[in-house]
Formats: C-alpha cells, structure tokens, sequence
C-alpha cells in the first residue's frame, strides 16, 4: 500500500498531468457531444417539450426522438442520467465494446463513438510511455516537450504491448462465448431463477475479474519496459506476469484500494448529483464542474494506479540488503 | 447470516443502481373511484346471476410427473343454443399444436414458440383422444365418425377434431358425451401449458367442445397468434397427483381424499366458467389475502409463489385486490369467491395468462418497485376476470374486445393506484431468451412513462400495417396482432374516454359488461352500448379508429408578421385619393405583430380538437376545429401568440406524436435543456473513452 501511497503522492506533486489527460479527454468527447447539443436544439425549438426537457424529462419527446434518431443521437437514453451511464459502461465493456467495439463486432454504440474511442485508445498508449517516465522520477517535475519527448521515445514499444493485450483480450473473449453458451443453457435449465441469476452474474464477474487481470500484467508490463528500458514487449509482459506472480498480494491490493476508492467517488458523485437541481445556465455549469471533477478523480485513480505501480515495480525490483 | 450479508450487498447495489438520489412516491395510493353499482342500481341493466351453463364438464384426471402425461375421462354436457339441429360437433385439441413441427401454430410466429429444426425432445406435446361416445339415450359410439378440419389448409394440424352423431341436437335439446383421452405435457417455453422440473401447468388441456355462434359452429385452429372461445358452464373436476404436489385449479376445492397409492384426489368446483386450468408443484408456497370493499362480494385471494419470490407476495396480492375493485367500479364487481394467482417457475412460459378463477403473474427477484413489475402483469391478468371471464368474446376473431379492453382498463388501474411507472432497463444480461427477467436492473426514477406512451410507440411505428378490427390470424405479423389486439384499441378507448367525459366513459362499460356478463358480445354490440349511453351516434369514431389502418397526428405552428402600417393610395377625409408614406420609423406599439396559428392534420384520422393560444400578457383563448379539413387557421391581429397547444387536455390519445401539438415562441428553453443534455452526453462519452485505457 506504501507504493500506491507514494505513487498518488507523485502524481499529486505534478497535478497537471490529470488536467492533460481530462483536457485531452474533454476535446476528443466533445466531438461528440457539440453535433449532439445541436441537433437536440435543432428538434426541440419551439416546442413545449423544451420546457419540460430543461426541467426534467419528455418520454413522449424522447421516443418520437429515439425512434428517429441515427448516429450520434441514438446514444442519447435515460439511463444517462445520475450514475445509469457508469452500468451502461460496464455493460459495454462486458459485451466487448472496449476497446472501440472490437469484441462485439463494432456494436453496442454509435460508430462515431466508437472512433473516437480507437483515436482515445491510442492517444493514451502514446501518453503513457511520458507518464511512466515521469512517475519513474516524479520529484523532478515536468515539462510538455519532455513529456511528448517520452511519449515518442516509448510509444512503439509501448504500442506492441497494447496491442498484444488486444490479441490476449480477442482470445479471451473468443474462448468467452462457449463459456457463455453453456451457462446460458445452465441457467436456462435451472431449477430456480435464484440459480440462473447467479450463473448470470457469475460470469459477469468472471469475465471482469479476467479483463483486471490482463490489465494488471499490461500495464506492469509498460512499466517494466519504460522503467528497465527493455526492448521486447513479449519479454515485458512474460516480465511482468512473473513480476505479478511474486507479488500478487500487493498488487492486488492496489487494485483493491483504487477499486473502493472508485466506489466511493460513484456514491460521492451519485449524492451531488442527485441533489443537484439542473435547468437553467448557472446550474448547468455547476453540473459541468460535477462532471468534469468526476471525470478528473477517475483519471487521477487511473494515473495514480500507474504509478502506484512504478513505485511497486521499483521496490519490488530494488536488491534487497 | 450469508442470506442477510448477501441481502447488505444487493441493497447497496441496488442503491447504486437507482441512477437518480431523489426518491418518488410509490404505494398503492388511495384513489378516487366511483362506487361500484349495485346488481339493480338505476339506470343499468342488471347483473345476469347465473350463466347459460349450455357446456358443463365433469371431469376425471391422472397426472404422471414422472412422465408428464397426463390420463382423463370426461362427461359433457351440452345443450343447443342454436336455432338449427346439430349433428357435428367439433372439439379443440389445443395440444396438438405442440405434436410436430407441422402444426399450425409450430409453422408460425406468434404468441408460442415457433419449432426450429433439430427441437428438444421435450418441447412436443400432444393430446390424442381415446375414445368418444354419445351417452344420452342409447350409447352411440362417434369414434368411427372422427375427422380433423384444416380450416387454413394444414393437413397435419389435429387441433379441431369433428365427430358426427347419427342423432341430431334440435334446438334447445341437449346432448352428453363421454370422453377419455391421454395427453403428454409439452416442457418449458413452446406454449403456455407445459411441465418445468416439478411445475405443471396444465391449461386448454382436455377435449373442449367448439361454440355454437350466430347459427353455425365456431372452432378455429390453434393459429400462432390467437386465444381461445369457448361457453359458460359448471365445471367438475376431480384430479389425482402424488400427494407432496400444491395444487391450485379453477374454482373451489370441494374435497380431498388420500389414497392408498400415495396420490391424493382433489375436488375442484366452479358455476359459471368457460375454462378450467389447474398447476401443481412441489415448490409452490402458498399466500393468502381477502378483499373487502365496501359494495363489493368478498373475495379470498390464494397466491401460489415461487420460493425465490416470497418477497413479492405482498405486492401480488395487492396489485389483485388494486383489478378487482377498480375493475369491479369501473365495469362490475368480480362475483366469484375466489381467486388464484400463481406466480410461474422459472423457464416456464405459463407467465401472464388469464384462465376463469385463475391466472398467471410474473416476476424477476429483482423487482425494483419503480418499474411495476409484478404489479403491472397481475393487475392486467386479474383484469381479464372481467373482459375474458365474465364477458367472454370470440378471441379468436375480435381479440380487442379483451385484450384491448383490458390494456386499457390496466393502464387506467395502475395510473390511479402506482402512478406512472419509472423508466429502466436491464444490464449484463446478454441471453435474450429469458424475457428481460434476468439482468440488473438500472432504474430512472425521476423519468416517468405517461399513460399510453409505450402504446403510442408502437402504433407511431407499425400503425399502419393492417386494419385494426379483423380475425386474430390475418394480422401481417406477430407485432401487428399484438399493437391491434392490445395496445391501438387500448389507446383508442382512452381517446373515447377523453372525448365522452371519464363519467360517461364508466357509464358505458358499466352498460357493455352488465347487459353482456356470460354472452359473447361483438364489436358491434358494444359500439350500439356507446350510441345507447351518449345519445348519440359514435360509428365515426369507430370507422377511423377501430375499422382503419389510418394514424391520427395534429400538430400546431405559429407565425408572426409586423403589424402593417398603411402605406400607399387611400381614401382622405374629403373622399379624395391621397398617398401615404411608409414612415421611417412604423408608429404605434414597438414592434407589434399579427399572429397566425395554424392547426395541422397530419395523419389521416380525423377527430374534433381544441386549441389553446396564450397572448403575450396572460390572455388566454380557447377555439375548436372539427379537425376534417386538412388545415384550420386562426388570426390574431396584433397580437402576439407566445405558446399554442392542440389538444390541451390530452384527450386524444391516439395522437402519435404529441410533440408537435404544442409550440411555444421563447427558444430559450430549447438552448438550455439542448445544452444540459449534451452536458449528460458529453460525461458519458468522457467516461466511456476514459473505459478504453481497461483493455490495451
């Protein structure tokens, strides 16, 4: 815990790194979201609906605008609202939406989405050879040309290792479906839906617990390969799966940590957010500056996960005596 | 402890699922219904006690659980209600439909399952007649006589047998026949009879005798899509099951015997029924509640409820009591003493049916109250009592007359009583067989679904895809039979109701279900009920609506112009002809406008409407249109409209699009909530691209 403890203190001594990445998230987003806010204006003009959609919620307006809707717009649904968007999320991902609907055969959500997701995807394999560099030392501070410097220096390494993560998840989820067939048909059969429920959510878990875990060895495995400036992304994940291995206590004990930590912000977020009424302009910013410090705690958890683990990898690396 | 540890931690997800913080109002609430009319209450005809009991069965049967079939032998008797002599006679054999792959209802889509190459075993079912007699006078053996009708062609399909007696049936004689067949129980999901594990449900079970209706027989095949027809009459059963079985039928239980073999043999009565179905399993647990109402008969509730949904026994036994009193004021109360409500195991396609005494409900463990589920199947299937039971039409032919009567009548119930029910949808469910049942449930309590809106959706999508009123298995598809049969004519009475005034509205039910209690009505008997009541002639109302494929949509748009100042030649004081200038600067108020409001009929159907204008300053209008012309214009010279409603009261339900019946001038709320909504999109899409960084 020491090492994720330190690891958040780093990143705390360089807090514009979270600005980077949320304000790098923010941009490709609203790409998004601008031809979203355009075309609800667009349909909502001069109608009784925008009343109630500024207070509230239309149903009759948001069917009409579903069952039209193409594109962008078709992501638009309640369960956006307060924390439905975090289940959507974790229902995506599970269905193999993540990354850039790859798994789930570019579906699940719109293409422009999608895209956007690919082009984040990459973005974050390039910002992460810089990161890692940085956490390595993190006491010296950092500028953006050194930043960029090591982010090009890593990426293709960096890159290689994303990738076969990929090919790891494709195999996964590949080896997933038969596994879901046959619990489907388990479940199917079962005496009771208390059974069929728990084969349901069973693999639910399973099939998460199996993404952490890849994701756990890749991204020690980037770490190893910035922090002992390997050269072969198959030796750093064969790397870092022994490095997990001897420490998986700690290891997972990280991700226990960020987990409860993210679980707290989801219910933090949830109160604010429910208490706040939203319609009018001052209270659309109040909301904006909810989301984007929400969004901005769940990169930090991220970025402070990272380098929770360099510390980790550095320690657990560092000869003993 | 595990149990309660488990509970801490669905609750806590469950929290975490209730995407809004602000709680909403939910229990059953105590509404304003009128009283329900008495059996000789003025100005109503009065309530038939007693049914033409013309089809009574007394039956005798054997379940095997083992081997799921099941043994039977009865005795009915039948009398012509015909003013012809009879001597065919054809019975249903609904589960036939389940022998092969060649059936009628196997071939297509529709409300059963339909059989896909290389089927389990275990999904076929049949029912095969063993022998059949007429027992009145000297016995005359019809089984050399049997043939199967194929009244749409299907050579294979045994769904309606026929068998002719030497002796005819004059008119107002009656006839009895002893019959014995065996049946095996189809499994699962095909129908909605079937075994799972150790859950029978056995429903359209034993030989049933066809209606005689408007001088000819009436016994379709089991087509994919339709219900059931049958007459009234005292059903006598006595069924033998192993005796560890909980057992809930049709009726009240008369006797029980043990016998020596381990079975035990229940005795199950009714009066005045057109059916009779029955359940039986070990792991049913078994509730009761009583319904008392000031003005309403008594009734005992009996729910048979799976162990895993103990926790909604309350909530079924409720949302029952919610159907039979508003039921009971809105059409007449529910006269039998009792009724069973079984809540169906899992993998069982019995959920959400309707048998006389007895039906189905339906539920998932995670049943967030929001959502209404079970409430909503319970109070839509105890419902039925009323339309299907008591009133009993062809639903072979006019489904609507149930099916839509009920939808209507549910969404009036569980508005009155829950309020709208919240918006939600289910996660990490990937299966897609299981009905929605399983899955997380994420509920959006701050979003409510308005009466109809579900309905409207689907009449906006697939309204057009054939007339509404036409026999249950001509609809182009599934979908199509199901928008017709439940949710248009739902729809359709909600527009009548707004359109006759919630008092008359009830007046008119109150009329149709009394006058035809025990009667099979048709469409035409209840649109001469509507003309009786109002006084007035409503065939109109019912050609663009029940008898049209056509869709209704008015939508409203207004337009301001400056008011005009006089600028040219015009008449001085002296007569004479003088020129006058537009002036630099228009006088009078700064910046008056003349408005234009024109009401628009998009769609086809054509209805009375009003219209609301509000002027800048408060003033409000009220103007009507009889809505036929295409367009109606309404001018307001200088003056400014700021918002136009058409249909401000929301009378006409059928309107498929509601967002075009109201304008209003300021766009500033259309900036802001477009802005606040992308501010929603835009998080997701943040946390969604942030989700990314998981797998790489």
């Amino acid at each position: 815990m020491r090492a994720l403890v330190d690891g958040f203190r780093g990143l705390l001594r360089n807090p514009g790194l979270i600005v980077l990445v949320l304000v790098l998230n923010a941009a490709v987003a609203l790409v998004a979201a601008l031809p979203v806010a355009s075309l609800l204006w667009q349909d909502l003009s001069h109608t009784g609906a925008s009343t109630r959609m500024m207070y509230g919620f239309d149903y009759d307006w948001w069917s009409r605008f579903d069952h039209q809707a193409k594109g962008l717009a078709g992501d638009l649904a309640p369960d956006l609202l307060g924390t439905g968007f975090l289940w959507r999320n974790l229902d995506l991902l599970l269905r193999g939406a993540v990354p850039a609907g790859l798994f789930s055969g570019f579906t699940g959500t719109g293409a422009v989405v999608l895209g956007l997701a690919a082009l984040y995807w990459l973005l974050q394999v390039f910002l992460s050879g810089g990161l890692l560099a940085l956490f390595r030392a993190p006491a010296g501070g950092w500028t953006f040309r050194g930043l960029v410097h090591a982010c090009g220096f890593h990426f293709a390494r960096l890159l290689r290792i994303a990738l076969l993560a990929v090919a790891v998840a494709a195999l996964l989820f590949a080896a997933w479906r038969p596994l879901g067939s046959w619990s489907d048909h388990l479940a199917r059969e079962a005496v009771s839906e208390r059974a069929a429920l728990f084969l349901v959510f069973g693999r639910a878990a399973l099939l998460l617990v199996a993404l952490l875990l890849l994701h756990m060895v890749s991204s020690y495995a980037k770490v190893i390969l910035v922090c002992e400036e390997r050269r072969s992304a198959v030796l750093a994940m064969a790397a870092s799966l022994g490095f997990c291995a001897r420490h998986l206590g700690a290891v997972l004990a990280q991700y226990l940590a960020v987990g409860l930590l993210g679980a707290a912000l989801v219910l933090l977020f949830a109160l604010l957010d429910g208490w706040l009424e939203v319609s009018g302009w001052k209270t659309q910013l109040l909301a904006l500056a909810l989301f984007e410090g929400f969004l901005a705690a769940r990169i930090a958890l991220r970025l402070g996960l990272l380098a929770g683990q360099v510390e980790l990898e550095q320690a657990g690396e560092r000869p003993r005596g | 402890m595990r149990r309660n540890a488990i509970g801490v931690v669905l609750a806590a997800l469950g929290a975490a699922s209730v995407c809004c913080s602000r709680p909403g109002p939910y229990r059953f609430q105590p509404q304003l219904l009128p009283p329900p009319a008495g059996p000789d209450a003025p100005g109503l005809p009065p309530v038939p006690l007693v049914s033409p009991r013309n089809a009574s069965y007394t039956i005798e049967a054997r379940l095997d659980p083992d081997k799921h079939t099941i043994a039977g032998s009865l005795v009915l008797d039948w009398r012509n209600t015909s003013e012809v002599a009879l001597s065919s006679f054809p019975f249903h054999l609904y589960w036939n439909a389940f022998r092969n792959n060649l059936s009628t209802t196997a071939r297509g889509e529709g409300r059963r399952r339909r059989f896909e190459p290389g089927e389990d075993e275990r999904r076929f079912g049949w029912i095969e007649v063993r022998s059949i007699r007429r027992v009145d006078g000297a016995e005359e053996d019809l089984g050399p006589t049997r043939l199967y009708l194929h009244e749409d062609g299907d050579a294979f399909d045994r769904t309606v047998m026929e068998v002719r007696s030497a002796r005819p049936v004059a008119p107002g004689a009656s006839a009895r026949f002893r019959i014995e067949w065996d049946a095996l129980e189809p499994y699962g999901d095909p129908g909605r009879a079937g075994w799972v594990h150790d859950y029978n449900f056995v429903a359209q079970w034993f030989p049933k005798v066809g209606v005689v209706w408007h001088g000819a027989w009436n016994a379709h095949p089991f087509y994919p899509t339709t219900e059931f027809f049958s007459d009234f009459g005292v059903y006598d059963v006595r069924l033998t099951l192993p005796r560890d079985f909980v057992v809930g039928a049709t009726g009240r239980l008369q006797e029980s015997k043990d016998n020596p073999d381990g079975t035990r043999t229940l005795r199950f009565v009714q009066e005045d029924v057109h059916d009779f179905a029955w359940t039986a399993s070990r792991r049913f647990r078994e509730r009761r509640g009583r319904f008392e109402d000031l003005g309403y008969p008594p009734v005992e509730i009996r729910l048979l409820v799976q162990p895993e949904h103990e926790h909604l026994a309350a909530r079924y036994v409720e949302a029952t009591k919610v159907a039979l009193r508003d039921y009971g004021a809105w059409a007449a109360p529910y006269p039998y003493p009792q009724i069973t409500v079984v809540d169906p195991a899992w993998g069982s396609a019995s959920g959400g049916m309707e048998y006389p005494t007895l039906f189905t409900g339906g539920a998932s463990i995670l049943a967030p109250r929001e959502l209404q589920s079970p409430e909503g199947v319970t109070v839509h299937e105890a419902g039925h009592q009323f339309w299907y039971g008591l009133v009993a039409n062809n639903e072979f032919e006019e489904a609507w007359l149930d099916e839509g009567f009920n939808t209507y009548m549910t969404s009036k119930a569980l508005h009155a009583s829950l309020g709208e029910p919240a918006w939600g949808r289910r996660v990490l469910d990937r299966a897609g067989w299981d009905r929605g049942r399983l899955g997380w449930p994420v509920v959006e309590r701050s979003i409510r679904i308005p009466r109809g809106a579900g309905d409207r959706e689907e009449l906006r999508e697939g309204g057009k895809v054939d007339v509404m009123a036409r026999p249950g298995w001509t609809y182009r598809d599934a979908a199509s039979y199901g928008l017709n049969s439940y949710g248009k004519p739902a729809l359709v009475l909600q527009t009548l109701e707004g359109l006759l005034g919630e008092p008359t509205m009830t007046r008119v039910l109150r009329t149709y279900a009394r006058r035809y209690r025990f009667s099979h009505p048709t469409t035409a008997d209840f649109i001469a009920v509507v003309n009786e009541v109002t006084g007035r002639d409503w065939r109109w109302f019912f050609d663009e609506t029940f008898f049209s494929s056509d869709l209704c949509d008015y939508a409203v748009t207004v337009e301001h112009q400056p008011v005009r100042v006089p600028t040219g030649w015009f008449e001085g004081k002296d007569g004479m002809l003088e020129y006058r200038r537009a002036p630099q600067k228009p006088p009078g108020r700064e910046g008056a406008v003349d408005s234009r409001v024109t009401v628009v009929r998009r769609g086809e159907v054509r209805m009375p409407v009003e219209l609301r204008v509000e002027l800048e300053g408060g003033r409000v209008l009220n103007e009507t249109w009889d809505g036929r012309d295409r367009w109606k214009r309404f001018s307001y010279p200088g003056a400014k409209v700021v918002r136009a409603v058409v249909d401000p009261e929301g009378r006409i339900a059928i309107d498929v699009d509601r967002v075009n019946n109201e304008w209003i001038d300021d766009d500033g709320p259309a900036r802001r909530a477009s802005t606040r909504w992308a501010e929603r999109f835009l998080l997701w899409v943040q946390a969604f691209l942030e989700l990314q960084t998981v797998v790489g």
